[in-house]
């Protein structure tokens, strides 16, 4: 079987249907790329109170739409030519659901801009920032490992993501407790920690898609489906 | 971790990742054990049961150790790429292989426990229960009538005129054909278009009565229409006989089987419900094979 | 740019050469047909201008008077009388009485020469029939002797009147004028078997002996070469003796034919006995000539039977015999018998072997049956051919025009068979 080192997935004999999954993975690591960067950019402004960087994400978030589209086209049109079977099918069905998560996580980052703009209109919350950030770094690692996962097709890497987001979920209920707490004790800040709350929802939604993410590349990889089957199912699937 | 790899061969792997996943540099022939078929090659009471099926022509061995199970009334499509063994295996089920003097079969094969290849066996009794349609439309230049009538003719199955007329309608409504021809029974049955010549092949084998029917690329000469319709009747048959089906359509056959076998250079490499085959197959030949990777 | 432009111009004077290479080669086949064309028409010119008289026949229309006295008769019944008397005396004196001025012995003879010498054979006949009409006077019509009759025909070429004298062509031209001699359709060629005599002499009995022999050559060879060809096609173990077997057959079929005449003289007439120059035996000796043909286009034809069609009635069920007999030998038939039909139009125009059996043989009569004697129709053109009557050689067109025209006929038959049949398929 022919091998190319940048490629996984093995060649085809027909080069032009090669071109359009690679085109069809190109387009989603953009895609991914380009989320990242709003989720990035989306906690940057929160923490730095910076209204403008909000308010370029908040913009930013059309531009994903629109790769979302795309992205949803192309796959159309790979099914429509090339009837795609076994890996590259999956590939191709990953990719139309992937694509919905990253649009999603593309507008928990919207969400984010605008509770930035908000907070940066009214003053900062007086807690919940550093929860925000780690949390943050969080998921955007759990995120780029993920795309990372898809672009490699490491099904090992999938599986460790999925497992960290027990801990994203842990680390979101301890900030939410704590802020709850903080909360009850000073109900005049109860409006901006509330909006600090839903960052931190939307971080851990982010972890979710994540998550989903990494479910997809092990169902590209090894074939089965493990949505909502319990962890010790996912790795036995993995370690096959 | 190798992600590459299928069941057979990723067993002896280590779960520590590589920072690069490898892939298996090792040509497609290697991975291939002899007589090991990877999926569910085996059945619960089946129609045919084969077991270490070897066929020669001279001395080159086209079929190397096939076991395989062919459940009642189920329709088993035979994929490969060309040269695969998978029509010389095919023609093995009725002995058409009989006629090649070279060509000699060993192993197990057995029709309803009774075994295909027993010497004392009458071949003429075993194609009448496993019939056979083929490549390219082959009705006789003779009419529809009589080319639906041939076989209870030569097989003695109808005594009277009536019996007869009423097998020929019978085969020919169960071949989808009856409304287009009805009223001319008595035209030659090579005027008639491609399509309707390959239905009428089906309603000549069907008009013996089979339990099987193998059918060998049934559809390769015909126009997308046409195999449509054959595809249908199929799916109509698969009720009442247990279909197998040679194509080189692997649309084809994840559209008309239960089952779904791999063959490659004389081995049978996989055997699969045919949604798994087309979405995620055991075997990485099968995969490299139906994602048009080689072939 | 330049490049291109030159390889462009390259293109274009080698595709002048090559066409012109094409119309050369296009002209040499031309020729080739003009040239097989032109020797085909001088053929045909040559045997038709030849030949065409051969269907045409003269004859003298005399009132004869059955004088019984000058015929020494005076009982037709008499058989004794009958073999004695002179019937040339009433066609004389009939003659004499267009040309009253001819009276010496001499004159009278050569005048009597201008009727044909089966003349009085025909009086001699009417009465034998008709006793009743001796001492009538009757309107008979006689052919004329060959000399006349080939004088008459080419009235405009001297070269033919050499062997009638200036008298008795003189004579004949008057007869002419007066309409006493006139030529009409030769009834006698298509109605009597061979003779000495070229203007009495028929190409029937070659006819009816040609049939009578191909009669036999197709009833032993078309079933003995299919069944041949049936079995080493599709029963036969492909090995060595079926090899050995095969090569013989094609190199029979190269065996020059007087060789199965040989064959024929030692076989059939010396150890079974065989009668020489009858039907039967030329049968035989061209249906073992032409049976490698028919089996060769017989194995041709099943071949070309698709394998898809037994391949159908396999599946099936029929068994081998089902196969070939209900599918393979219906459908190789056209093939098969086109083969045996040009098969036997080679043997209906073979000569050499017959030559050996003695069906060269001067046959007057008519063959009834397979084991008269008999001759064919080369044979007879052959014969003819070589003998030395003036008539003879616008018979042997004549002939030859009928055996062509025999051939064509079976050829087309081939052709029409073949178009007919194959056609469903």
């Amino acid at each position: 079987m022919p091998n190319r080192k940048d490629d996984v997935y093995g060649d085809h004999i027909s080069g032009k249907f090669n071109d359009e999954l690679n085109e069809l993975k190109t387009q989603f690591l953009n895609m991914g790329g380009m989320v990242e960067s709003q989720v990035e950019q989306a906690i940057q402004s929160l923490v730095d109170s910076d209204g403008q960087l909000a308010e370029k994400v908040r913009l930013g978030d059309k531009l994903v739409d629109k790769m979302e589209m795309d992205l949803d086209e192309e796959a159309i049109l790979v099914i429509a030519r090339r009837q795609p079977t076994a890996r590259d099918l999956r590939l191709v069905i990953s990719v139309i659901k992937m694509v919905a998560d990253l649009e999603r996580v593309g507008d928990e980052a919207k969400k984010i801009a605008k509770m930035a703009i908000k907070l940066t209109e009214e003053g900062q919350a007086p807690r919940g920032y550093v929860e925000i950030r780690h949390i943050g770094t969080h998921v955007l690692s759990m995120l780029h490992d993920a795309l990372d996962a898809f672009a490699r097709l490491d099904s090992e890497q999938a599986l460790r993501i999925m497992k960290e987001d027990k801990q994203v979920d842990e680390e979101y209920q301890a900030a939410a407790r704590a802020l709850l707490t903080f909360m009850m004790e000073d109900t005049r800040n109860i409006t901006r920690c509330m909006m600090v709350m839903w960052v931190l929802r939307a971080l851990e939604r982010i972890g979710d898609h994540a998550c989903n993410i990494a479910e997809h590349v092990i169902f590209m990889a090894k074939g089965e489906d493990i949505r909502h089957s319990p962890m010790e199912e996912a790795e036995r699937v993995v370690g096959r | 971790m190798n992600t590459m790899n299928s069941t057979v061969t990723s067993n002896n792997e280590t779960t520590e990742a590589p920072a690069v996943p490898v892939q298996d540099e090792r040509p497609a022939e290697t991975i291939i054990q002899e007589g090991v078929t990877v999926g569910s090659p085996y059945a619960d009471d089946p129609k045919f049961k084969l077991r270490d099926v070897e066929v020669f022509y001279g001395e080159s061995r086209a079929i190397k150790k096939i076991s395989l199970d062919i459940a009642r009334n189920e329709v088993i499509a035979f994929i490969g790429p060309s040269g695969c063994g998978k029509s010389t295996f095919l023609r093995c089920l009725n002995r058409m292989n009989d006629s090649i003097d070279i060509c000699s079969v060993k192993g197990e094969l057995m029709l309803d426990d009774q075994n295909i290849y027993d010497p004392k066996r009458d071949v003429v009794e075993l194609r009448a229960r496993v019939g056979m349609v083929f490549q390219k439309p082959n009705p006789f230049p003779k009419s529809i009538y009589d080319n639906v009538a041939y076989g209870p003719r030569i097989h003695g199955l109808a005594n009277r005129k009536s019996d007869l007329d009423d097998i020929v309608e019978d085969s020919l409504r169960k071949a989808g054909l009856w409304n287009e021809v009805k009223d001319r029974l008595d035209a030659t049955a090579t005027g008639m278009s491609g399509g309707q010549q390959q239905r009428l092949c089906i309603a000549r084998a069907i008009a013996v009565s089979p339990e099987v029917i193998l059918m060998d690329e049934p559809c390769s000469a015909l126009d997308p229409i046409a195999t449509a319709k054959v595809e249908e009747l199929i799916a109509e048959m698969s009720e009442s006989y247990t279909i197998v089906i040679v194509t080189h359509s692997m649309q084809q056959a994840a559209r008309v089987s239960n089952r779904t076998a791999y063959f490659h250079l004389g081995h049978l490499v996989e055997v699969n419900e045919t949604d798994k085959v087309f979405t995620s197959p055991d075997h990485e030949l099968t995969e490299s094979y139906i994602t048009g990777r080689f072939g | 740019m330049t490049d291109q432009r030159s390889q462009a111009e390259i293109v274009r004077q080698s595709l002048k050469r090559r066409y012109r290479k094409e119309r050369r080669f296009r002209l040499y086949g031309m020729t080739a047909i003009a040239i097989a064309l032109l020797s085909l028409v001088v053929l045909f010119t040559d045997i038709i201008g030849k030949g065409y008289t051969g269907f045409i026949k003269t004859t003298m229309t005399l009132e004869v008077v059955l004088d019984g006295e000058q015929m020494y008769l005076d009982d037709a019944s008499d058989k004794d009388q009958m073999s004695m008397a002179d019937f040339q005396a009433p066609i004389i004196t009939a003659l004499q009485k267009h040309f009253p001025e001819v009276e010496e012995r001499k004159d009278l003879r050569e005048l009597s020469r201008l009727a044909g010498s089966y003349a009085s054979n025909q009086i001699k006949d009417l009465l034998a029939r008709q006793p009743e009409l001796l001492g009538t006077t009757q309107t008979m019509e006689f052919l004329v002797h060959d000399t006349v009759s080939v004088y008459v025909k080419h009235a405009d070429n001297p070269a033919y009147s050499i062997r009638l004298s200036e008298q008795q062509q003189r004579w004949v031209d008057e007869l002419v004028q007066k309409g006493v001699v006139d030529t009409g359709f030769n009834d006698v060629f298509f109605s009597r078997g061979d003779s000495r005599e070229p203007s009495n002499a028929g190409i029937l009995g070659a006819i009816v002996g040609s049939l009578l022999t191909m009669v036999v050559t197709l009833v032993i060879a078309f079933p003995m070469g299919v069944a041949a060809a049936v079995y080493l096609e599709e029963f036969a173990p492909q090995n060595k003796f079926t090899d050995f077997i095969e090569v013989n057959i094609n190199n029979l079929a190269a065996v020059p034919s007087i060789i199965f005449g040989l064959l024929g003289l030692a076989v059939f007439i010396g150890v079974f006995g065989l009668p020489r120059s009858v039907p039967v035996l030329g049968g035989l000796v061209l249906a073992l000539m032409t049976l490698p043909t028919i089996i060769i286009s017989s194995r041709a034809a099943i071949k070309s039977v698709p394998p898809s069609i037994r391949e159908a009635a396999e599946g099936i069920g029929a068994s081998k015999m089902q196969v070939v007999l209900h599918h393979v030998v219906p459908l190789a038939m056209p093939g098969m018998m086109t083969g045996s039909i040009i098969g036997m139009a080679q043997a209906l125009g073979e000569t050499a072997p017959l030559l050996l059996i003695g069906m060269v043989a001067f046959i007057v009569e008519i063959p009834d049956g397979f084991f008269s004697s008999a001759t064919v129709l080369p044979v007879q053109i052959y014969l003819w051919a070589s003998s030395a009557e003036q008539g003879f050689v616008e018979l042997a067109s004549a002939g030859i025009m009928i055996l062509l025209s025999f051939m064509i006929t079976m050829n087309a038959l081939a052709i029409w068979l073949r178009k007919r049949l194959e056609r469903r398929w």
